[in-house]
């Protein structure tokens, strides 16, 4: 791999074109007979690279499960979803799990980390499943730390931290991997919004920085940080606009 | 350079160590079933061994008849009567009969020119030495004629050279017992270990029976041509059950029985002594291979019963791990390491247990054990299977979660 001026690196085996996500007629259902839930109701979409896209929507709007499609975690029943030119409707389980290790970088509301575990080796917790493993993990995690700055806490363990910093912990392992896309699923719902900021702030930073990011929120505060704020409402997209970045 | 599955065998060793109680719970079952299995392999094999190398041996072959001393109802009627040397001819008159020999005998010091020890003096007769699988070192046996003269010559054991002599040349020499003079006419060759009463087995003087008997063995109920008990060994095991009941008619004619009369007597057959022996351990091999295996089964529903709870603590951390990309067969190998690594720390404990309790065992001579790589080897492998059979399931069910759902998890 190579770092381009900005010191993001760019993976030099595929070819860099500016779409990243396409979803044609994405469709996904719960239940069945008269209880059926379109999740996902003919949502065709497309993201480039660099975006900053926020999802926004009430509670049962299909948000959720476009994350999930998004991330490799779940199959459409209809459609088809492309992400970095790999189809996923059609990938098996193990092709999703090296997809979702290579590609995705999962930021979650409950930050979900190791709470035994030092920051250093939850955020090189992904390596442990890259093949092949590479021999730099330690030093990947570190950098991956600091770029949250989080470079002086990383023999604390998520108990010894704040709600803030074990989310920061938490993105510096969904970039540990340098994946091509960072999915956000309300990473600000459970702190106060002095550290809802901060982390936003930390996000934007790193979209400043090339990466990709697509942040599922009920929030609208949250969503104006984005360049970009897609509405759901009962599985489809109700709204699509773009808006300027926020001074 | 990296080891394959190091990272696994970490994950699981930090996550038992995570919960050392719980894991040493845990392990409880199987280290007490391996264990089990492991006394319960080496007892076996002792029992089998025993069976073996005694089936030759002339202690397998041989027949002991002692007088009941108070317990019998016709010993009840009159004081123990011991046998004669007419008995002792009789018996040795029986086809198939090798050798017998009576048994007289009594503790005394043996006095040499420079000092003096503590042996058995035992009367002997021209069967002593092959009814008790004796050989001779050096000189030669008492004969029949200095047993009929009544003359004063002893053939000793070699502890009684050693003790006695220190070094010096025994033979010709003369010992007192009881202020009588006898002289060393042999040496008898050295046989292993302690007896059954846990006695030096070679700190004995022969004497010839009737010397002792005359100038020696002072005890009153023993008067002229009595023996406390008779040893009889038979020339082949197959006739020793014919030979016992040929005893049985001869004692009982001796001693005026009918047939349906409680004997004053009790006849010892070594070989179906030893063969209860080796019954006895069978059936405790039994019982502990019945005791090892409900212990490994029940120590393997322990270990399932664990992990499961395991996964289901570990719901959120399998979903996470899955997101970041750990594929299902991960997750497998990460539980089933765990399960393993319980069973092989079980294992070992098991082993050093079992060893242990067989240590302390060994003091007592009715149980065997032998010990080798391939019991431990089976008995291990046993906590391995425990391992995997049991430990299968919650990996599989951890294996096979979704996700989405696992991260939802509370």
């Amino acid at each position: 791999m190579a770092a381009d001026q900005a010191g993001v690196p760019v993976r030099e085996d595929k070819p860099v074109s500016a779409l990243l996500i396409e979803t044609r007629n994405l469709v996904k259902t719960y239940g069945r007979g008269s209880s059926v839930i379109k999740a996902l109701d003919d949502v065709t979409l497309t993201i480039d690279r660099g975006e900053f896209v926020a999802v926004i929507g009430a509670s049962g709007s299909g948000k959720s499960t476009l994350m999930n499609m998004l991330g490799g975690l779940d199959k459409p029943d209809g459609g088809d979803i492309a992400i970095a030119g790999q189809s996923l409707a059609r990938m098996s389980k193990r092709a999703l799990a090296y997809f979702r290790n290579e590609t995705i970088g999962f930021v979650f509301q409950q930050f979900q980390l190791l709470p035994k575990k030092s920051a250093l080796t939850n955020v090189r917790l992904p390596m442990q499943y890259r093949r092949p493993r590479l021999d730099d993990e330690n030093e990947r995690a570190r950098q991956s730390l600091e770029r949250v700055g989080l470079g002086d806490r990383v023999h604390h363990k998520p108990t010894q931290l704040s709600g803030g910093q074990q989310q920061r912990v938490a993105i510096a392992r969904a970039l540990v991997g340098e994946p091509e896309l960072l999915l956000a699923d309300e990473p600000t719902g459970a702190l106060d919004s002095k550290t809802s900021t901060s982390v936003m702030e930390l996000l934007v930073q790193l979209n400043r920085q090339g990466i990709t990011i697509v942040l599922i929120t009920h929030d609208k505060e949250v969503a104006d940080y984005a360049d970009r704020v897609i509405t759901m409402r009962d599985g489809k997209i109700v709204e699509d606009v773009r808006q300027g970045v926020l001074a | 350079m990296r080891i394959p599955g190091l990272t696994t065998l970490t994950l699981a060793s930090g996550s038992l160590l995570e919960r050392p109680f719980r894991t040493v719970l845990t392990m409880l079952g199987i280290v007490i079933g391996v264990a089990a299995v492991f006394a319960m392999l080496s007892i076996g094999e002792g029992s089998r061994q025993k069976i073996l190398e005694n089936i030759d041996s002339v202690e397998a072959r041989t027949i002991s008849i002692f007088p009941n001393w108070n317990n019998g109802r016709a010993s009840a009627r009159r004081a123990w009567r011991p046998f004669t040397e007419q008995d002792v001819l009789d018996i040795q008159a029986i086809p198939g009969v090798e050798a017998a020999t009576g048994d007289l005998s009594q503790e005394y010091s043996i006095v040499s020119e420079t000092s003096d020890w503590r042996a058995n003096v035992i009367g002997a007769d021209p069967q002593y030495l092959a009814a008790n699988d004796l050989q001779m070192q050096r000189g030669r046996p008492i004969t029949q004629t200095e047993i009929e003269r009544r003359e004063t010559v002893a053939v000793i054991g070699t502890s009684v050279v050693r003790s006695l002599f220190r070094g010096q040349d025994p033979m010709g020499e003369r010992i007192k017992i009881q202020n009588i003079p006898f002289e060393i006419i042999g040496i008898v060759d050295e046989t292993e270990g302690t007896n059954w009463r846990g006695q030096d087995q070679n700190n004995f003087v022969l004497v010839p029976r009737p010397t002792g008997r005359a100038r020696l063995f002072g005890d009153d109920r023993l008067v002229r041509n009595q023996v406390r008990s008779i040893r009889i060994v038979g020339a082949t095991q197959e006739d020793l059950a014919r030979i016992e009941r040929e005893v049985d008619f001869i004692m009982r004619r001796s001693r005026g029985l009918t047939a349906d009369e409680a004997p004053d007597f009790r006849i010892f057959n070594f070989s179906a002594n030893r063969q209860a022996v080796a019954e006895t351990q069978r059936t405790l091999s039994l019982l502990l291979a019945t005791m090892g295996a409900v212990s490994l089964i029940v120590g393997g529903v322990g270990v399932m019963n664990i992990m499961l709870v395991s996964v289901t603590e570990r719901t959120r951390e399998i979903g996470l791990r899955m997101a970041i990309g750990a594929r299902g067969s991960d997750i497998l190998s990460q539980f089933l390491t765990e399960a393993l690594l319980l069973s092989i720390i079980s294992g070992l404990l098991g082993l050093g247990l079992g060893y242990a309790v067989s240590q302390v065992s060994l003091g007592t001579d009715e149980i065997e054990m032998v010990f080798s790589p391939n019991i431990a080897i089976l008995s291990f492998g046993s906590a391995l299977l425990v391992g995997v059979v049991f430990g299968f399931l919650p990996a599989q069910r951890a294996s096979q979660l979704n996700p989405i759902e696992a991260l939802r998890h509370e």
